[in-house]
């Protein structure tokens, strides 16, 4: 048995953690408050934007135009596909990163010829020491996510598209399903698909409506399709912001609860080595007296 | 008077959710102006000044919106901008210096994208301080 020395020892270790979990989980909790105040007041557009896109692509006639390109005669290894992989700036949090990196690792292997966008430092470093190529001058954080942040993500990936650099945007993202459970997401950011907002076939006797542009139908999109995806992307990294303190909370949460239990067996542990060394001392004791007793 | 349900949805939040008799929005090359059993459209918006009458009342109510779109649909209006404020909450102060700003990288030499990073923070600057020069 280990003696009350190492116990004690590993005890003040494991508590000199709890303390640090347990100011994470304060921390993350504080947070996490911050960001789904955030998170409410974004989810009306960001909702509001993907069903109204959705719609207006089901009306849309076929137009020939940049965000409505076809990719699919183009093969697998010859694609240029751009991913914004939205990770965390730290560690801690769990499953959260795992997760994210994961998810994009697996299309990656699909397409060869990617260029991967990565946002938060945790990320940057995962493909960095696997020697995937990343985009180096792309560097933003995803501490407190702001419009303007959002804008210029947008721009760089738009210009790219724009200028036939890249054939597909992609974007992988954690998006919050309730308030405790968090799902990473894998969407196709552009072109835009319209067989993505497929019309349910309608019960016969409805008209099906139609809806006019101004100025054109063209004109229209190609305004407001950049205007979609900075929305898309601002809406993307709030929620991430928001699971990322989530499951942080989790993650210190358990870690903390752990270390209590762990603490709980070490002091049974303890008090039981402890009882040991004083029956031992008792026996030698009453052992040595016996024996001076019998030498008189 | 017939009315509609106007809807004006920010980045960060439900700017406002009611019935209304008139709005009108800043267009491409213009304003719009859409009263109630509006066709069904969808209409590209710039940054600008947005008005709009609620029902009952003759009284315009204002609002300074950035870049979006609005869509009508069976008798229901829904704007999505990325920001939308009231004149009573715009900072003159910060709209000013932005403004400032804008036009001082203006007069510097920069890059297309800078140049027409500038020009859309002078435009936004311009119309805040437009709308509360006008009715604060």
């Amino acid at each position: 048995m280990a003696n009350t020395k190492e116990i004690q020892d590993r005890m003040k270790s494991i508590k000199d953690t709890l303390k640090i979990t347990n100011a994470m989980y304060m921390i993350s909790s504080s947070k996490l408050k911050k960001s789904k105040k955030a998170l409410e007041a974004t989810e009306p557009y960001f909702y509001t934007l993907q069903s109204t896109m959705s719609r207006i692509l089901r009306h849309l006639p076929d137009l020939d135009d940049i965000f409505f390109r076809h990719t699919e005669d183009i093969s697998l290894e010859e694609r240029r596909v751009g991913y914004i992989v939205v990770t965390a700036d730290k560690g801690l949090a769990g499953a959260y990163n795992h997760n994210v990196l994961k998810l994009a690792e697996e299309h990656l292997n699909n397409c060869p010829n990617s260029k991967l966008f990565v946002l938060g430092e945790l990320g940057r470093h995962y493909f960095e020491q696997r020697n995937i190529n990343i985009d180096q001058q792309f560097h933003y954080t995803v501490q407190n996510p702001t419009l303007n942040r959002a804008r210029n993500i947008s721009e760089t990936v738009l210009d790219l598209y724009m200028e036939n650099e890249l054939d597909e945007v992609y974007i992988v993202y954690t998006k919050m399903v309730n308030a405790i459970q968090t799902e990473t997401e894998f969407l196709q950011l552009l072109p835009l698909k319209k067989a993505d907002f497929e019309v349910p076939s309608l019960p016969g006797g409805i008209p099906v409506e139609e809806i006019q542009f101004r100025p054109s139908a063209k004109v229209v999109m190609d305004q407001i399709v950049p205007d979609y995806v900075v929305g898309f992307v601002y809406g993307a990294l709030v929620e991430s912001y928001s699971s990322e303190q989530n499951s942080r909370m989790m993650a210190m949460e358990a870690a903390t609860k752990s270390a209590k239990d762990m603490l709980h067996e070490l002091g049974i542990l303890y008090n039981r080595a402890r009882q040991t060394a004083i029956t031992q001392e008792i026996t030698e004791v009453i052992a040595g007296a016996k024996s001076q007793k019998n030498k008189k | 008077m017939s009315s509609f349900y106007l809807r004006v949805i920010a980045a960060n939040r439900v700017f406002y959710g009611g019935l209304c008799r008139s709005v009108v929005i800043p267009d491409m090359d213009g304003e719009k102006e859409i009263l109630a059993h509006h066709e069904d459209l969808v209409i590209a918006m710039m940054d600008g000044e947005m008005r709009f009458q609620e029902e009952g009342s003759a009284e315009w109510k204002h609002a300074v919106v950035g870049r979006g779109f609005a869509q009508i649909a069976h008798n229901r209006v829904t704007v999505l901008v990325e920001t939308a404020e009231s004149p009573e909450e715009i900072d003159i102060a910060r709209a000013r210096e932005a403004k400032e700003r804008a036009e001082e990288q203006l007069r510097q030499k920069q890059s297309i994208q800078e140049y027409y990073h500038s020009s859309a923070s002078l435009a936004r600057a311009m119309t805040r301080l437009k709308v509360t020069s006008k009715y604060l």
